[in-house]
């Protein structure tokens, strides 16, 4: 009956606030989750909008269902913004954060948007969930050349082009006859630092390959690869449609370098089933980048005092049971925050940081009532 | 080696020795002659649809294209362990460029199935195969020796070019009189259907004898169509004869509709696979059962004479066992044999080794001949040598010609090969069977 006795506590009074950083997917999950818990939340967002890394970086479509990424976001964004638990705080961040006496903490905040310069918050519980950016192809050791030839791009350079459906080569405005991918960009690579696989590029590529062939049928798409690894359903959801539906031609063997000639540009490597070296013509090139931390994902975890593992993703203080807490109690991170990460299982972090985030904020109230 | 050069294509140098001279630095290397072939083309200059567009519009050849490169097939395949071949290795060719229409590798596949039974994509060589092939032969691109099999059946209604009208020879020396329906119309139980290598091989017509002799001792009620009997071309269907297969299914199923019979009993798991899976396709439907499972549930009436004291191995033909899930029968009744052995290869049953007969292989021996480092046969038959059995027991007509001839060219003669009729008659004590 005591924890009944709780359970009223905690619905009859709102309790402290929980703080959400991030307004991607994941945090737009955890604030909704939070504020249907019945808690106040506020969701502090660094930019103008929110919505996170598909709307920033022009995502076409979901994977691994298709579904047009900007309306996905905007279904999630409507849950949220009428809430009446939900504070939104855009281009605002995170400055300092302080622990209270007596628990919960003092977040301070600096919002470029309305003038209001910086404000403080009381904070029950934080949830921390600023995502990842994608790598720099510049930084990769192998010769792509991703700033000196305008026809490789990266992913989200053709997922921009796949949203407009407009899937040209950048030197000529021409639609491409030939395009592929070169997966592992960044990812799995001791000289680069990101030994991780990076999870969704694979899928992720194959997802944009059947695009390119829904809006260019005439176009020929084959994907360079080390290792395909689309775990899970994504087997069946996109690989295999991916070949067997939309003759996206998979060649085991990743590319080293990407020479121009004669206005294509011409992929080296070695095709491993064979044991032969390959150079072939593309029209376009497309960098299959991996996840990094987001520079808002390094920051919070600097300032909110994080443990970060050797990559700077923040560290899940006790999984596998655990994948929310963080080193620091009352401070739960969710998706690629944590390390690369799907939607689906951004997704479900996020839930789980929500439920955690309210249980820590409505024991301390119990404590404080019982107190 | 061109990088990012001309494409312009290398010629084989084949020189006794080479020097290069550096041009920055002027030194010179020598090369021996063997280092000189690698001036042959290395590089893969592009990858192409075109083969999996033009296969995948073929009825069945739509799965080539859904393999991902997993490899389970490839120790599998009867033909990689001796040559340079397999389901996987056929789709990175067509994928580089390969035109399997005009490939010798397009007559390598013995249609085992061993590849499919593996296969996580269900690629289907047993689909595509023949579908490629039936291109080919309606473009001529025929191996001349599998033309002149074509001709033999399409002439001859068999595939050894035998005279018909000899078809009932074999019944001669069988020692019990063999109705042939043609003569005595009456309905009977049992269809004898004979096949070709029964009817008109040496070897073959021993066991059709046996098989005769057993089945009078039994008191089974059987008969054959004798001159009216032509083959029902399965392997030749599967080597790309489709028209051919359905021709003569047209004159078998005229033939089968004068007479009235229980059920089809045939020795030859290729005419089998042909009755129980495609002549229903298109309509017909028979009882029929392979000899071996006509054969098992009687054993125990069977009344055996001699102890044999003979240990023997037995092989599976792979369109009983894995095409069609029969792979107790023949073991049931060996077993039932007084003074047999019987001791297994380590490659039976589901995983039984090919012995190169199928899909036309049988009649492929000399295109085969020159990519492969022995037959399938003679490696079938070192396996079956390795057991310590003194016999090699088959049960399809294919297969003891060619375990005989790999058994002499491999140096296992002592090795017998023998039908598993030929064990069961000289057990009944009708004489020597080898």
């Amino acid at each position: 009956m005591q924890q009944g006795g709780e359970m009223q506590q905690g619905a009859a009074s709102p309790g402290e606030r929980v703080v959400v950083i991030g307004g991607g997917p994941a945090g737009l999950e955890a604030a909704w989750g939070v504020a249907r818990l019945g808690c106040p939340v506020t969701l502090v967002e660094w930019a103008a909008f929110l919505g996170g890394t598909p709307v920033a970086e022009n995502y076409a479509a979901l994977t691994p269902n298709f579904e047009d990424a900007e309306a996905a976001m905007q279904r999630m964004i409507d849950r949220v913004s009428p809430h009446p638990l939900v504070d939104i705080r855009l281009r605002s961040q995170v400055t300092a954060f302080d622990e209270r006496e007596g628990g919960g903490f003092t977040v301070t905040l600096s919002s470029a948007g309305d003038g209001s310069g910086t404000s403080t918050l009381d904070a029950g519980a934080v949830v921390v969930a600023t995502g990842f950016q994608h790598f720099d192809p510049g930084r990769e050791t192998q010769m792509y050349g991703y700033y000196e030839y305008p026809d490789v791009v990266a992913l989200q350079d053709l997922e921009a082009m796949l949203k407009d459906h407009n899937v040209v080569r950048p030197s000529n405005g021409e639609p491409p006859e030939r395009i592929c991918f070169v997966q592992c960009v960044g990812s799995r690579d001791r000289q680069i630092g990101n030994e991780y696989c990076s999870k969704v590029c694979c899928g992720v590529a194959s997802k944009e390959a059947i695009e390119v062939r829904q809006q260019l049928p005439g176009c020929k798409v084959f994907i360079f690869y080390i290792d395909m690894r689309m775990y899970g359903y994504w087997e069946s959801q996109i690989y295999w449609p991916a070949q067997e539906q939309y003759h996206v031609q998979y060649i085991k063997g990743i590319i080293t370098e990407v020479l121009p000639k004669d206005g294509k540009l011409l992929v080296r490597g070695e095709d491993t089933t064979m044991g032969r070296p390959m150079e072939v013509p593309m029209d376009m090139v497309v960098l299959s980048v991996g996840m990094e931390p987001s520079l808002g994902t390094r920051l919070t975890a600097q300032t909110l005092g994080l443990r970060q593992n050797k990559y700077g993703f923040i560290d899940a203080a006790y999984p596998p049971l655990d994948t929310v807490s963080t080193s620091r109690p009352g401070v739960f991170a969710c998706g690629a925050a944590l390390g690369p990460s799907d939607l689906e299982d951004s997704i479900s972090s996020a839930g789980a940081a929500a439920m955690r985030a309210v249980v820590h904020v409505r024991d301390r109230s119990s404590v404080t009532a019982a107190g | 080696m061109p990088v990012a050069g001309r494409k312009q294509k290398p010629t084989a140098v084949e020189l006794e020795s080479a020097t290069v001279v550096s041009t920055i630095s002027g030194k010179e290397w020598e090369l021996p002659g063997a280092w000189n072939r690698m001036f042959e083309q290395r590089v893969i200059w592009d990858y192409t649809t075109e083969g999996f567009e033009k296969i995948g519009a073929l009825p069945g050849g739509e799965s080539l294209e859904w393999c991902y490169g997993c490899s389970k097939c490839v120790p599998v395949c009867p033909v990689d362990i001796v040559g340079e071949y397999g389901p996987r290795k056929i789709h990175r060719k067509v994928q580089m460029g390969v035109d399997l229409f005009r490939d010798d590798d397009l007559w390598m596949c013995t249609t085992c199935m061993n590849c499919l039974r593996v296969c996580p994509k269900e690629v289907d060589m047993i689909q595509i195969m023949p579908a490629v092939r039936e291109v080919a032969v309606g473009e001529g691109l025929v191996p001349s020796e599998l033309q002149d099999v074509f001709e033999k059946t399409f002439r001859y209604g068999n595939c050894l070019g035998e005279n018909p009208r000899r078809r009932a020879a074999w019944t001669r020396d069988a020692g019990v009189p063999v109705r042939v329906l043609a003569s005595d119309p009456a309905p009977v139980d049992v269809l004898f259907y004979v096949e070709d290598y029964w009817s008109h091989h040496p070897r073959g017509q021993q066991a059709a004898r046996a098989f005769a002799r057993i089945l009078t001792a039994l008191g089974v009620d059987f008969a054959i169509l004798g001159p009216e009997e032509k083959t029902l071309g399965d392997s030749q269907r599967l080597a790309g004869e489709k028209g051919l297969f359905e021709s003569l299914m047209d004159d078998v199923v005229a033939t089968l509709s004068r007479y009235r019979f229980n059920r089809i009993v045939t020795p030859d798991p290729h005419g089998f696979n042909a009755l129980v899976k495609e002549y229903p396709k298109r309509g017909h439907t028979y009882d029929v059962q392979h000899y071996t499972q006509l054969l098992a549930p009687l054993v125990a009436g069977i009344g055996w004479k001699r102890e044999l004291d003979v240990t023997v191995t037995f092989h599976d033909p792979c369109y009983l066992g894995r095409h069609n899930g029969e792979y107790d029968a023949p073991r049931a009744l060996l077993q039932a044999i007084p003074g047999v052995r019987l001791v297994e290869m380590g490659r039976c049953r589901e995983n039984g080794y090919c012995c190169g007969g199928g899909g036309g292989g049988m009649w492929l021996d000399g295109l085969t001949g020159t990519r492969t480092t022995e037959r399938l046969s003679e490696r079938r038959v070192r396996e079956a040598a390795e057991t310590g059995a003194d016999v090699l027991a088959v049960c399809c007509p294919y297969e003891v010609s060619r375990f005989e001839d790999a058994a002499k060219s491999t140096g296992n003669e002592h090795l017998r090969v023998l039908d598993i009729v030929e064990l069961i008659d000289e057990a009944m004590g009708n004489g020597a069977a080898a």
